[in-house]
């Protein structure tokens, strides 16, 4: 693979890897590839069919990606926890809209008999994951979070997803100029040390969790626009975009009905990485103290919060929070490799 | 060739040009003004005028940043406003613990490329699962969760090594030039090495399997040639390719700073230098911050694409 220059990685303090790299405009032809793959997968296909292994009948791109992904162990075991971390997430959303507590305790509840000499207490029956240093239950507060970091995921990819998604297949399908001036846009956001944009964002924005929201998903873009851009100009050529259009559709009908659809497949790999690596961000600008402000709990707030108890020898109080953290993102690694393994017509056998 | 490295020459520029011009824009509309941080408390409203006058605050937004471009055109980063110096000192002084860094965690990254291989070529076995696994779950850890136990295990309970500091003198700028400045250098090289490691493994396992897949692989198989040379010789060296990439561009990004590492390690280095020249409002430390991070990171993207090119004769380099 030719995975370079990515986002999620640059939060560890490297460059980010996106799942389908790029190599700074020179790496697009290794874009294109998985895409075509799609294209040639995709059900409703107005023109020919290509290359039917006879005797077979073809699969539809994703019963084919299924086909292929649950072979995979560990990509399976991944879904399993995006799957439970949804769930999780989900109840924990609805049930704290209608006002019911789904955690054991009240997640923000100091108790200081629970934190003798204010160093929390190990864990034990009634709390499982221990207490921190205000006596707060830590296995509810864990909990609580997964709300936080669903909600992180979600919002700072749809943010990226909608102007990558945008941008990227407009600049792919009129291509001249305005491509030009698109995707040299990319480059700058592409370069820009992504700890240090999202910190001098969330500094003129202001803290709280949404901005810190917005400030992850508007640097991201660029790599959806990339990728989407590169698979659109492999598909634009071919025969069924030539074929709507000699039906009269529109422009704007032939990129989001036709083209766009068929480009997708290393853009749900990345959707998969892009999840994982805001929810790693959250936690790094929670770290740096920008973020989650107290006493709200979130995985990388609680962590960075407890960072120096673990010194003393307290370790529940950051090996829960960073266990949940650490266990979520590589749910969500192992299932956008395993996708991308399975939609990569080079490792077909 | 030469109109490509033009080409590429030209877009830098732009996207330092670019990233120079937002991180003025965000820096011009951020709340908190930095002559009243730099006045004090108690200072008149006389006194902030006169410092926003003096640093030219008190001129529009184009007029700086022009003057800003200007200057740097001429060599100069402009001066501090916190600490009245020039930003080009305060980079000098914090670089050579930066490029130390990024270059022995470069260096311990690369151990991911034997691992990677003997993972590919025992695929689905016991040690492929739990190598891939692991590689995917260090790949997981945020960067300061590591740094944090590494300090706790290696500093404080076996008493190892030293958990903060850096800072002493180096050889080239690159290698630490006494014992005192290799150990402090030990734990933050690990800590950003080791995530490494583990995305190289996973990424030259998955190159080399795609690699030993292939039709030239299975004709060097057909014509006898020996398994281990076939890997060595006919293999490697194509599945080597990608993987120095990524390592090049870390190297290119690691060069800019790591601030999550140096800030946990309380290391001096170009990313704690600009996130605390943020919290300063100090913008001509931000930006020289930012352009000397973005200057590595696109460098680098440049130097590896010409590399891929070259030894890699299929990707041409004139598309795109």
């Amino acid at each position: 693979m030719s995975g370079t220059g990515d986002d999620k990685r640059r939060w560890r303090d490297g460059p980010l890897h996106a799942p389908l790299s790029d190599r700074g405009g020179a790496g697009d032809e290794y874009f294109g590839q998985p895409s075509r793959d799609g294209v040639e997968q995709a059900e409703p296909m107005p023109s020919g069919e290509p290359g039917m292994i006879v005797g077979r009948k073809p699969l539809g791109l994703w019963a084919d990606t299924w086909r292929r992904l649950k072979r995979n162990r560990l990509a399976l075991v991944g879904l399993a926890i995006i799957i439970v971390f949804l769930a999780v997430g989900l109840a924990e959303t609805i049930s704290s809209a209608v006002g019911f507590n789904l955690a054991p305790y009240d997640p923000n509840m100091v108790n200081y008999e629970l934190s003798p000499e204010g160093l929390g207490s190990p864990p034990a029956w009634d709390h499982p994951f221990g207490t921190d240093y205000l006596g707060r239950d830590i296995f509810s507060r864990v909990l609580v979070a997964t709300r936080i970091s669903l909600l992180v995921g979600v919002i700072a990819v749809a943010i990226s997803l909608v102007i990558g998604l945008t941008a990227g297949p407009l600049a792919g399908y009129y291509g001249g100029a305005f491509d030009s001036v698109v995707m040299r846009i990319a480059d700058i956001f592409f370069a820009f040390p992504y700890i240090l944009f999202v910190l001098l964002l969330v500094t003129v924005l202001g803290g709280g969790f949404v901005n810190v929201f917005i400030a992850i998903g508007i640097l991201s873009w660029a790599t959806y626009a990339r990728l989407v851009r590169s698979s659109v100009l492999s598909v634009r050529k071919m025969e069924f975009i030539e074929a709507a259009r000699a039906q009269g559709a529109s422009d704007v009908r032939i990129i989001f009905r036709h083209v766009l659809p068929n480009s997708m497949a290393p853009v749900y790999v990345a959707i998969a990485m892009g999840v994982g690596g805001a929810i790693v961000a959250e936690a790094a600008l929670s770290f740096l103290g920008i973020g989650i402000q107290p006493p709200d709990a979130s995985w990388g707030k609680m962590i960075s919060d407890n960072l120096s108890y673990l010194l003393a020898g307290r370790w529940w109080m950051v090996f829960f929070p960073a266990l949940a953290l650490v266990v979520t993102v590589f749910g969500f690694i192992s299932f956008g490799n395993g996708l991308r393994d399975a939609t990569d017509p080079k490792l077909k056998e | 060739m030469l109109s490509y490295i033009v080409r590429r020459l030209a877009q830098m520029v732009l996207v330092l040009v670019g990233v120079t011009f937002i991180t003025f824009i965000i820096m011009f509309v951020v709340p908190g003004n930095p002559a009243a941080l730099l006045a004090g408390k108690n200072a008149t409203p006389e006194k902030v005028r006169q410092i926003e006058k003096n640093l030219g605050l008190d001129q529009p937004l184009y007029v700086q940043y022009g003057k800003f471009m200007w200057r740097l055109m001429h060599g100069d980063l402009g001066t501090s406003y916190q600490l009245d110096k020039p930003v080009s000192e305060l980079i000098a002084l914090n670089a050579p613990n930066t490029i130390q860094l990024a270059f022995a965690a470069v260096l311990i990254e690369l151990l991911g490329i034997p691992l990677g291989i003997y993972s590919a070529l025992r695929q689905y076995t016991f040690w492929d699962t739990a190598l891939t696994t692991g590689a995917l779950l260090i790949w997981g850890i945020p960067v300061f969760v590591l740094a944090v136990f590494m300090q706790w295990f290696f500093g404080l309970k076996l008493g190892l090594l030293p958990i903060t500091g850096g800072g002493g003198e180096t050889f080239l700028w690159i290698f630490p030039a006494d014992l005192e400045n290799l150990q402090v250098l030990i734990l933050p090289a690990v800590t950003l090495g080791l995530i490494e490691v583990a995305y190289i493994s996973y990424m030259q396992r998955a190159s080399m399997l795609e690699v030993i897949r292939s039709d030239y692989i299975r004709t060097a198989r057909a014509k006898g040639v020996p398994e281990r040379r076939v890997v060595m010789k006919h293999g490697l060296k194509n599945a080597l390719i990608p993987v120095l990439t990524i390592a090049g561009i870390d190297l290119g990004a690691l060069l800019g700073g790591a601030i999550l590492t140096e800030t946990v390690f309380n290391r001096p280095g170009i990313g704690l230098m600009t996130f605390q020249a943020i919290g300063a409002r100090d913008l001509p430390v931000v930006a020289g911050g930012v352009l000397f991070a973005t200057f590595f990171y696109v460098l680098a993207n440049l130097i590896v694409d010409l590399a891929y090119g070259y030894l890699d004769p299929r990707i041409r380099l004139e598309e795109g």
